[in-house]
C-alpha cells in the first residue's frame, strides 16, 4: 500500500458521509442523463428510467465498491462492530458492570506495578548518558566494600584518564536557619566536579566550579529544587541570600532543575574542601562516583583503576593493605540484586491475577453467549457469516476491556498515589514512578491482549450450526461444550490461585518468623532521635564528651523516663564505621566495625555482658582506654590470633579523630564482652563489633537513646524541655521508637509479603466468583433434570452432594495442576525468604486448606439454591 | 445477454478509461461509460456504474485528476481529466497490454 494510498484512504475514512453524498449526487446525475439520452432514443420516460438503471446495474453494488476502494473497509467494519458491541454491552449492564469491575482490578493491578518495574528496571537512570556512571570502591577482600582516602581519591583524580569527571562525596547534615525555627536537613559535601558525574545543571545560578573545593573558598551552598520550594518559599532572590548552616553563613550560589535529586533526602550540596590532615592514607571516608569519558568502556576503567591502585599500594605500603578496586555501574548500585528479585516476582504474581481476572471475563463471556445462542444462530440464519459474527464478538470484548483498561487506569493513579510514602522509601531515588505515556501503552497493550485472550475462546466456542438446532438448543437450554469450556477456565483459575496463595503463605510465614526474630535488645518503650553537634560550639572532644554525660544525666532525670543512653549507632542499623584491630603476635588486621556508646546503652537495652564489665562511667578522657567486644569478635580473635579469653588483653585499634579526618591507633584493653545485638538486616551473620566508650573516643553526631516507663508519646514534650534546657539551639531529628526502626530494618521483607498477599487475596476472590458463577450457571441449567430427580424421591442431601461434588472436582483438579505450578515457580522466592524453603510443606497444605474451604463456600450456595428447587414448578415451567 | 457480448477483462478497464481520458479530454463518468460502450461497438458488456470504483481507484493514485462541473442537465457533477502521471501510467499499460497480447498471439499461432 502506498503512503499515497494510506492518506487517501484516511483522509476518506473521516470523509465518509461527505463522500457518500457525493458519490449519490454523481450517481443520480448519471442517470438523468442516461434517461435523457434513451428518451432521445425514442423511449417514453418509463422505459427511459428503466433503461437507464438497467445500463448503469446495481446501484448498491457500485457504491459498496465504491466505499471499499476509497477507504479502509476492514476500519469502518471494526468501528460499526465497536458501535455495536457497546450498544449491546449497555443493553446488559450488571455484566459490563461486573466484568469491567473485574478487569479494572486486574488491569489496575498490572499497569500500577508496571509503573514500578519500569520506574525501577526498564526506565535508564534519570541523568544524561547513565551508562558512563560508575561508583568506584576499594574492596580489601572480596565482597567488602570500603571508602577512600583523600590522597588515593586525588591520585586516582589525576592518573585515571578513563574518566571524564570523578567525585568524592560525604554525606553530611546541617541545621539551616532561614529565619524560622531551624531545621535539620541532610546534604552532601562534594568536590566540584559532583555536578559533572550527575550531569544535572542549575535552574537558577550555578553549580561549583573548580576552584570552589579548594581551601579558603567561601562557603556557598547548592539547594536542590525541592528544598527551595520546601524550606525557602520559592524564593526567586534566593540567590542573594545567606544562609546560616549550622551557624555558619553560605551563599546560596544555585538551585538545581526540577528532577531525580528531588525525590533524593540529599536537600543540598556544599564543596568538600580537603584539610591537609586530612591527607592521609589510613583514613577511609569517601564515597567515590564517576563518568566515563565517552567511549571508554567498563573493563577498561576495571583495569586502568586497578592497575592505579597496585601502583599505589607498592607506593605507599601501610600495614599490608590488601585487595583491588571496584568500578560498578551506577544503575547496578541502585538497583540491587534484592529489590530486583522482589520487584519481579510482585510482577510475576500480579500478571497471575490478570490471567485469573481474564480466566473470569472469558467464563463470563462464555455464559453470555450460551445466553445469546439463539440471538446469534437467526443472525447466522439471516447471512451473517462465521467471521463476522466471531469479528463482532471480539469487537465487544475488545469494548468490554477498552473500558476495564481505561477503569484500571484510573485504579493504578490511585494504587500508586496510595503507595507513594511505601514506593519513595523502598526505591532509590531515580526511580520515577508515575503514568506516563509508556505505561499507557502497557495498559492499552495489556487491554487488547485480554480482550483477545479473554474473547477469543468464547468467540469460537459461540455455536453458528444450523438454525433448528441451536434454537431448541437454546429452548431447552442444556449445554455441551460451553460448560466444558467454563469447567476447565476455572480449574485453571483455582491452580493460579494456588500458586499465589501460596507464595504469599510462604512470604507471611517468612516474615512472622523475622518478627519473632531474636534482636537480641529489648525494643520496648524505647524512644530515640538524633543530635549533631555543631563544631563552632563544641570544638573539643572534651566540649562534646561534657554534653553527653549532661545529656545522660538531664534525661534521666525527666519523670517517666526510666534509662537513658546515647550512642553512634542504634542496634538494628548497620555500622557504618569500620576500623583495623590488631591483636598482639600476629600482623593481621581484624576488620570490626567500630560503635561508640555511654555507660547507659547496654543496660537501656537488656544487652548482657557475658564476661568481665561494660563500658563504665570510669572509661573517660584520660581514663586508660578501654572496649567491649562481641561475641563475634571475641570468636573472630580467637580464630585469628589464638585468643582464647580475651578480656584483659590489651590490643591496638584505630580509631577515628574528633574533627579532623586523621586516625590514631591506641592500646585499648577488652573489659568485657556481650551477647552479639542484631546489626544487619536478618539473614546475615552478625559482624564482629567492637563498642568503645563515647566519653573516650566522641563523635559530634550520636542518637539519644530514651526508655520510658509507659507510652513514650506522653515523655516527648518532657524530654525536648530537657534538651533545650542543655542547648537551645540544637535541633532533634529523626524521632522514631525503637519499634520503628526495626520495621525499616524489616521493611525489605514485610512489603513484598504484604502486596503479594494483597494480590493472593485478589486471586482467591476472583476465583471464588468464577466457580460460583459456573456453578449457580450449571444448576440453573439444570433445574430440570434436578426436578425430575426430586420427583423420583432423590433426597436434598442427594442434591446438595451431586453439586459440592461437581464443585470439589473442578477445585482438587485445580489443586493438583496448582501444586506442580507452585513446585515449578516458588522456587523464584528463595532468596526473599527468611528460613522458610521454598518447597515448605505447611505452606502448601495451608494453600490448599484455603482454597478448598473457599471452593466450599462458592460451591454452598448454588448447591443449596438446588435444594430448594420446587420440582412442580420446574417441572412446569418447562413444559 | 447475447455470447458476441463479453464483460471487461480484468484490468482493462483502468486501461480503457486512461485512453478515452487522454483521447477526449475532460469529462464526467456518464460520458466517459458512453465513449466506452460507443467505441467497442456495443461488443462488451460494461454495467456502467463499475466505472465510478475504477474512477475512484485512478484518482487515489493520483492518474487522474477531478473538478467540479454543471452536467448538460444542469447538476453538479465531477469531471475526470488526465494528469502528467496518469498519461506516463497509460503508456506504461499500454505497452504492458502490447507486450501481453503479442505473446498470446505468438502462443496461438506455434500451437495451432
Amino acid at each position: 500500500m502506498t503512503v499515497r494510498r494510506l492518506v487517501e484512504g484516511t483522509l476518506a475514512l473521516m470523509r465518509k458521509r461527505r463522500l457518500d453524498r457525493e458519490l449519490e449526487d454523481e450517481i443520480l446525475a448519471h442517470l438523468e442523463l442516461a434517461e435523457r439520452d434513451a428518451m432521445a432514443r425514442g423511449l417514453s420516460p418509463d422505459e427511459a428510467r428503466l433503461a437507464a438503471r438497467r445500463s448503469f446495474g446495481g446501484i448498491e453494488q457500485v457504491k459498496e465498491e465504491h466505499r471499499d476502494r476509497r477507504g479502509f473497509r476492514w476500519i469502518e467494519t471494526l468501528l460499526r462492530d465497536l458501535r455495536y458491541g457497546l450498544g449491546s454491552l449497555l443493553r446488559a449492564p450488571g455484566f459490563t458492570a461486573v466484568v469491567v469491575g473485574v478487569l479494572a482490578l486486574g488491569i489496575g493491578a498490572n499497569v500500577a506495578m508496571f509503573g514500578v518495574v519500569d520506574g525501577v528496571l526498564l526506565k535508564p537512570l534519570p541523568f544524561p548518558e547513565p551508562d558512563r556512571m560508575v561508583g568506584v570502591w576499594e574492596a580489601p577482600r572480596p565482597g567488602v566494600s570500603n571508602a577512600t582516602s583523600v590522597p588515593d581519591f586525588l591520585d586516582w583524580k589525576r592518573l585515571a584518564t578513563v574518566f571524564e569527571a570523578l567525585s568524592a562525596e560525604q554525606t553530611v547534615s546541617a541545621a539551616i536557619d532561614s529565619g524560622g525555627e531551624p531545621v535539620r536537613l541532610s546534604g552532601k559535601a562534594v568536590t566540584a566536579d559532583y555536578f559533572r558525574v550527575f550531569a544535572t545543571g542549575a535552574r537558577l545560578g550555578r553549580t561549583f566550579t573548580a576552584e570552589e573545593d579548594r581551601p579558603g573558598a567561601a562557603g556557598v551552598v547548592v539547594l536542590s529544587h525541592a528544598a527551595w520550594q520546601n524550606y525557602f518559599g520559592a524564593d526567586p532572590d534566593i540567590l542573594h541570600r545567606r544562609i546560616l548552616l549550622d551557624g555558619e553563613p553560605h551563599r546560596v550560589i544555585g538551585v538545581l532543575q526540577r528532577g531525580a535529586f528531588d525525590r533524593d533526602q540529599t536537600q543540598f550540596w556544599k564543596p568538600l574542601v580537603f584539610t591537609p590532615a586530612q591527607q592521609v592514607r589510613e583514613i577511609h571516608w569517601l564515597a567515590v562516583y564517576g563518568r566515563l569519558r565517552g567511549g571508554a568502556t567498563l573493563n577498561q576503567a576495571v583495569e586502568r583503576m586497578q592497575a592505579i591502585h597496585a601502583a599505589l599500594l607498592e607506593l605507599h605500603p601501610i600495614d599490608n593493605r590488601e585487595g583491588t578496586i571496584v568500578v560498578e555501574p551506577l544503575a547496578r548500585l541502585l538497583v540491587g540484586a534484592n529489590l530486583q528479585r522482589s520487584v519481579s516476582v510482585a510482577f510475576g504474581a500480579v500478571a497471575l491475577v490478570l490471567l485469573i481476572a481474564c480466566a473470569n471475563v472469558a467464563s463470563l463471556l462464555l455464559a453470555r453467549g450460551a445466553t445469546r445462542r439463539k440471538e446469534l444462530a437467526v443472525r447466522a440464519a439471516l447471512g451473517a457469516g462465521r467471521g463476522r459474527l466471531i469479528s463482532q464478538l471480539l469487537a465487544e470484548s475488545i469494548v468490554l476491556c477498552l473500558m476495564g483498561g481505561a477503569a484500571g487506569v484510573a485504579v493504578a493513579r490511585l494504587l500508586i498515589r496510595a503507595a507513594a510514602p511505601i514506593l519513595s522509601q523502598a526505591l532509590p531515588f531515580t526511580a520515577d514512578v508515575r503514568i506516563d505515556l509508556r505505561v499507557l501503552g502497557f495498559a492499552a497493550a495489556v487491554s487488547l491482549g485480554v480482550a483477545l485472550l479473554a474473547g477469543a475462546l468464547p468467540a469460537l466456542q459461540t455455536p453458528f450450526g444450523n438454525l433448528s438446532e441451536s434454537l431448541n438448543r437454546a429452548a431447552r437450554g442444556s449445554s455441551g461444550a460451553h460448560v466444558r469450556a467454563r469447567r476447565a477456565i476455572v480449574v485453571g483459575e483455582v491452580a493460579l490461585s494456588l500458586v499465589l496463595v501460596c507464595g504469599a503463605v510462604l512470604l507471611f510465614r517468612s516474615l512472622l518468623k523475622l518478627q519473632r526474630l531474636d534482636t537480641g535488645v529489648r525494643l520496648e518503650n524505647v524512644i530515640t532521635m538524633s543530635v549533631d553537634l555543631p563544631v563552632g560550639a563544641y570544638p573539643t572532644p572534651q566540649k562534646a564528651a561534657l554534653f553527653y554525660q549532661t545529656a545522660a544525666q538531664r534525661l534521666r532525670a525527666v519523670p517517666g523516663v526510666a534509662q537513658a543512653a546515647l550512642s553512634t549507632h542504634l542496634p538494628l542499623q548497620w555500622i557504618g564505621n569500620g576500623e583495623g584491630l590488631k591483636a598482639p603476635g600476629t600482623d593481621k588486621f581484624v576488620y570490626v566495625r567500630f560503635k561508640r556508646v555511654d555507660p547507659g546503652y547496654f543496660a537501656t537495652f537488656g544487652i548482657p555482658v557475658l564476661r568481665g564489665r561494660g563500658i563504665a562511667d570510669r572509661d573517660r578522657d584520660g581514663a586508660p582506654r578501654a572496649i567491649v567486644i562481641n561475641q563475634a569478635l571475641a570468636v573472630r580473635l580467637a580464630d585469628v590470633a589464638g585468643m582464647k579469653d580475651p578480656v584483659g588483653k590489651t590490643v591496638r585499634l584505630t580509631c577515628p579523630g574528633y574533627l579532623e579526618k586523621r586516625v590514631f591507633m591506641p592500646e585499648v584493653e577488652i573489659v568485657g564482652v556481650i551477647r552479639s545485638e542484631r546489626v544487619a538486616s536478618p539473614g546475615s551473620p552478625d559482624p564482629a563489633v567492637a563498642y568503645v566508650p563515647l566519653a573516650q573516643v566522641p563523635a559530634l553526631g550520636v542518637r539519644l537513646i530514651v526508655r520510658t516507663r509507659a507510652e513514650t508519646a506522653a515523655v516527648m514534650p518532657a524530654i525536648r524541655k530537657a534538651m533545650r534546657e542543655i542547648d537551645s539551639n540544637l535541633p532533634l531529628g529523626d524521632v522514631a521508637t525503637m519499634q520503628q526502626v526495626r520495621e525499616r530494618t524489616l521493611s525489605g521483607s514485610s512489603h513484598p509479603a504484604w502486596l503479594i498477599g494483597a494480590f493472593a487475596g485478589v486471586a482467591v476472590l476472583l476465583t471464588a466468583i468464577g466457580l460460583y458463577g459456573v456453578l449457580s450457571h450449571a444448576v440453573t441449567q439444570q433445574r430440570r433434570e434436578i426436578g425430575i430427580r426430586m420427583a423420583l424421591g432423590a433426597r436434598s442431601f442427594d442434591v446438595l452432594s451431586h453439586v459440592l461434588w461437581n464443585a470439589m472436582s473442578m477445585v482438587a483438579a485445580g489443586l493438583v495442576l496448582g501444586m506442580l505450578g507452585a513446585f515449578a515457580l516458588t522456587r523464584v522466592m528463595k532468596s526473599l525468604l527468611f528460613e522458610v524453603s521454598p518447597l515448605d510443606p505447611v505452606a502448601l497444605i495451608v494453600a490448599c486448606i484455603s482454597i478448598a474451604l473457599i471452593g466450599l463456600v462458592a460451591g454452598f450456595l448454588p448447591a443449596n439454591r438446588a435444594v430448594h428447587i420446587d420440582p412442580v414448578t420446574t417441572l412446569r415451567d418447562e413444559g | 445477454m447475447s455470447k458476441q457480448q463479453s464483460e471487461v477483462p480484468y484490468g482493462t478497464l483502468d486501461l480503457l478509461i486512461l485512453k478515452t481520458l487522454e483521447a477526449m479530454g475532460t469529462m464526467h463518468g456518464y460520458a466517459i461509460a458512453r465513449r466506452i460502450e460507443q467505441v467497442s461497438g456495443d461488443s462488451l458488456q460494461l454495467s456502467q456504474g463499475s466505472v465510478y470504483p475504477a474512477l475512484v481507484r485512478l484518482q487515489q493514485e493520483g492518474w487522474i485528476d477531478t473538478e467540479w462541473g454543471i452536467s448538460e442537465t444542469s447538476r453538479k457533477v465531477k469531471f475526470y481529466s488526465l494528469t502528467r502521471t496518469g498519461r506516463k501510467q497509460l503508456r506504461v499499460e499500454v505497452a504492458n497490454w502490447e507486450k501481453a497480447t503479442a505473446l498470446v498471439a505468438r502462443f496461438l499461432e506455434a500451437s495451432s
